[in-house]
């Protein structure tokens, strides 16, 4: 098992991060840290994912004359495009909303904001 | 406190992770269930299907040009929804400041360095040409719409800073601007469409057998364009469009995300 | 006219061309923006209606996005549980039409143009959701509706309406990640995206704990979409202080799509056939029976009376939960029909307490004592609404609810049978407190018997969906007919 792990470190690492990400979402007050916390488990699942499409010894996916097989898997690199696009668009609007909570309240420390009601 | 025991449910939660990790197909294998199904049929087949050399430009564009069709709608509706939470009304009173908030850009200009202001300004033509080159050779090479467009939106970023929120903002006029913003999933619905009316279903790509495209191809190498080998001119054409619709539209939109949320 | 190929993509196209030239189109001319949206949303309401008559004709069908074959291409699929798209657009019009007087008084102008888009977007993104037969492609039509709906939520600029909307930001992100990181770890070990490939190839698949773990992933993150119980903390505040129109759309469709959602899990899973699914069906029914009685104990303490409504809308939801989890036929349909029901029941609700709201400047049940000498019309239809959602035998509530109480018997688990109805009882508590209040007690605001009716924009939609809410608890066997042939196929070998 524990070399099963071993070999598949690099899956096992982007999990580790999510769950980093994951505590400063619940744990931490200020809404801009949770919200990269957000952006850590966003990172950390395209990680995984591109991982996924490792080929020891695969060269770019790119055919012209010098390229030579094995290339690497292009399906996840396609789908985490799309993925970071996402997060952006979530990032663009998770800080417009702080942007207007701290022009409303003036703060924008989570324990603070409860106070205020 | 609670974090501690955060901390302690995260553990809790990441056992049965790790022992999944364990489980999964081994890293970097070639024989994986990833490699062997769908992805081998690509490698194998997408230049002559979809005319690019890039398989993952083939991928995004063509084998799951839905997925981007919908991608560049959340990209629009990012906007839609930054504009939506953050646009004021202006009052009269603060019509009135309109003048106002004019000298004050003028002022959050001054503090950039000269230096800064030169350097932004004599790179920008080349960052634009450099933008370009990205957005048209990502059958290519890697790169592409979206790459292209992060440039393009940076450049006007950097240009906002150095030049002021009002000269910048003409680089988008306000006339075209909302075709602009809508342009990347704009182009997606037109050549969705021609692919619907032409081939026979939504953002299916002309054969290269079909009436037209024999024509252009002929016509292209007429001209001296003689088609790559396995390549079909008409569809690198159709994938050029889309990536050019994307870089465009992704650059108005971050342009105009960054100008609301500096504005307001 | 109905056997038209091209339907299943026009139903998402449409609403989209609609969405994005919604700022072109209103460029000066605020007055057209309204009219353009209906115009979208009734083009689009035609394209479901072909979609539904022909899967009603001949069963389920595809759409090859670009001509790819499966599973090399992105791939429509319309079954009847896709037939939703109906009422997402009869919904979603409604709410439009609504939006046409109240939202040019509540929301900023300059804003307008932009509350539209949203809506059109967040209807393209439901309907997306329930047409599409990829993985990846739900996940990518999931953003874009939860984007929007997040926006919508923040729209009116009211007090803590950011703040309301951050916090459904924040789960709604982290769902739609554990979203993402189960549908990477499905392509793992199957290395397809499409759907049907998927529960194809999963009954092949040796690794058992990723799979597992993707289907506990699929399921808490839309159980989160859904607002289950200890899951639903986002939505009182969202659904509350959203514009009143919003709030019938994302009460009545948007926590849909997390139901909708388990039910596509389902699907696959049912299709792969190896897979002991035990342990997520008690722990819905669990959930979904808790759900109810949670949902309906909150709402009993609340004055404001769309909170009340949320909290209501948690209730209900677990129903429609706790119907999946029971698997029995019955209750399979229940809850599909349920989906249906509550999202009429729900939309006349929020859209009545909207024009309530909208007219008398209150939204305690206190302040709105006597209400209803003031507004009878409106009134009414809430009375309407509230035999409805309690599941009084002629309206639309009773007979879904009554399937899944005889699903719960079929299934062999009648306890949670008797748990609904006590559910049902308490349910019926808040509502008679409502109803009580806006007739039998003395206004606490003289004033307000002076207000009259909203104007026809909004009481049209009020009246359409309360009749709605009566003719299908007339008409109920409809929908079930229609719905029994899909649920007796995904059950298949493990029919009850």
């Amino acid at each position: 098992m524990l070399t099963a792990l071993w070999n598949n470190l690099d899956y096992a690492a982007p999990m580790m991060l999510f769950l980093i990400g994951l505590y400063a979402v619940i744990a931490k007050d200020n809404l801009i840290k949770k919200f990269m916390g957000l952006n850590i488990m966003e990172t950390a699942v395209f990680a995984f994912i591109m991982a996924l499409g490792v080929v020891d010894g695969g060269s770019a996916p790119i055919i012209d004359h010098g390229a030579h097989a094995p290339f690497t898997n292009p399906i996840p690199q396609a789908l985490i495009l799309t993925g970071i696009v996402v997060a952006l668009s979530t990032t663009a609007l998770a800080l417009s909303l702080i942007i207007r909570i701290y022009e409303q309240c003036g703060t924008i420390e989570g324990n603070e904001l409860r106070e205020l009601g | 406190m609670k974090k501690l025991l955060v901390t302690a449910l995260l553990i809790v939660a990441g056992i049965p992770l790790l022992l999944m990790v364990a489980e999964l197909p081994p890293y970097g294998s070639a024989e994986n269930a990833t490699y062997t199904h769908v992805s081998a049929h690509y490698l194998e087949h997408a230049v002559e299907d979809a005319g690019a050399e890039n398989i993952v430009t083939d991928i995004i564009l063509n084998y799951r040009g839905f997925d981007t069709n919908g991608e560049v709608t959340v990209i629009f509706t990012a906007l839609a929804a930054v504009l939506a939470v953050l646009l004021l009304d202006r009052t009269p009173a603060a019509a009135g400041e309109e003048s106002a908030p004019a000298p004050a850009d003028e002022e959050s200009t001054q503090p950039v360095s000269i230096v800064v202001s030169f350097i932004v300004r004599l790179l920008a033509p080349f960052i634009a040409l450099f933008a370009l080159y990205v957005i048209l050779n990502g059958h290519a090479t890697p790169g592409g719409g979206f790459q292209g467009g992060t440039i393009l939106g940076a450049l006007a970023i950097a240009l906002t800073v150095v030049l002021g929120h009002k000269e910048a903002q003409r680089l988008l006029p306000e006339g075209l601007k909302p075709w602009l913003q809508a342009a990347a999933p704009l182009t997606f619905i037109v050549i969705g469409l021609a692919g619907l009316v032409s081939v026979g279903s939504y953002l299916e790509f002309p054969a290269v057998n079909g009436h037209v495209a024999s024509a252009v191809a002929t016509f292209f190498s007429n001209i001296g364009f003689p088609a790559a080998e396995g390549l079909s001119w008409v569809r690198a054409m159709w994938l050029l469009l889309l990536e050019f619709g994307i870089g465009i539209g992704g650059a108005a939109v971050i342009a105009s995300i960054f100008w609301t949320m500096e504005a307001e | 006219m109905v056997s038209w190929p091209h339907w299943l993509v026009t139903i998402i196209i449409v609403p989209l061309v609609g969405a994005v030239l919604t700022p072109v189109v209103g460029r000066g001319r605020p007055k057209v923006i309204p009219i353009w949206a209906l115009g979208i949303m009734t083009a689009t309401s035609l394209a479901a209606l072909m979609l539904i008559i022909r899967v009603a004709q001949e069963g389920p069908f595809s759409y090859l996005v670009g001509g790819w074959a499966r599973p090399y291409g992105i791939e429509l699929h319309f079954d009847e549980f896709s037939a939703s798209v109906g009422i997402i657009c009869l919904v979603g019009w409604l709410a439009l039409l609504f939006s046409y007087h109240y939202v040019a008084e509540t929301i900023p102008a300059r804003r307008v143009p932009y509350f539209y888009t949203l809506v059109l977007l967040n209807l393209t993104g439901m309907i997306g959701f329930v047409v599409t037969g990829d993985l990846f492609n739900l996940f990518v039509f999931l953003e874009i509706l939860s984007l929007s709906a997040y926006a919508l939520v923040a729209v009116s600029g009211e007090h803590i309406a950011e703040m309301a909307a951050f916090k459904y930001l924040v789960m709604g992100a982290v769902s739609s990640i554990v979203v993402l990181l189960s549908i990477g770890l499905l392509y793992s070990v199957t290395g397809s995206l499409n759907m049907a490939d998927i529960a194809s190839r999963l009954a092949g698949v040796e690794q058992r704990l990723p799979v597992m773990l993707a289907l506990a992933g699929l399921a808490m993150s839309f159980m989160v979409k859904a607002a289950l119980f200890p899951l639903h903390i986002w939505l009182p505040d969202a659904h509350s202080i959203a514009p009143s129109p919003v709030s019938a759309i994302l009460s009545g469709l948007v926590v849909k799509v997390g139901v909708f959602g388990l039910l596509r899990v389902y699907q696959i899973f049912y299709g792969a056939g190896t897979y002991d699914l035990t342990g997520l069906n008690t722990a819905l029914v669990w959930l979904g029976a808790i759900s109810i009685v949670m949902g309906a104990f909150f709402a009993i303490f609340q004055e404001d009376i769309k909170m009340m409504l949320a909290y209501s809308t948690i209730s209900n939801i677990g129903y429609i939960v706790m119907g999946l989890g029971l698997a029995s036929q019955y209750s399979l349909i229940g809850a599909t029909v349920h989906i249906f029901n509550h999202a009429l029941i729900k939309g006349t609700l929020f859209l009545a307490a909207g024009a309530i709201i909208h007219k008398t400047g209150y939204r305690t049940l206190t302040d709105l004592r006597g209400v209803g000498k003031a507004m009878p019309v409106t009134c009414m239809a809430v009375s309407i609404g509230a035999i409805s959602i309690v599941g009084i035998p002629p309206t639309a509530g009773f007979l879904c609810k009554w399937y899944i109480a005889l699903g719960a018997f079929q299934a062999g688990k009648p306890a949670f049978g008797i748990a609904l109805i006590f559910g049902a009882l308490f349910i019926f508590i808040y509502y008679i407190r409502m109803v009580n209040s806006f007739y039998f007690q003395k206004p606490t605001h003289p004033e307000i018997l002076e207000v009259g009716e909203a104007p026809l924009s909004m009481l049209i939609p009020i009246l359409v969906l309360a009749t709605l809410c009566l003719v299908m608890g007339i008409l109920g066997r409809i929908p079930i007919s229609f719905i029994e042939p899909a649920v007796i196929r995904m059950l298949g070998p493990f029919g009850g």
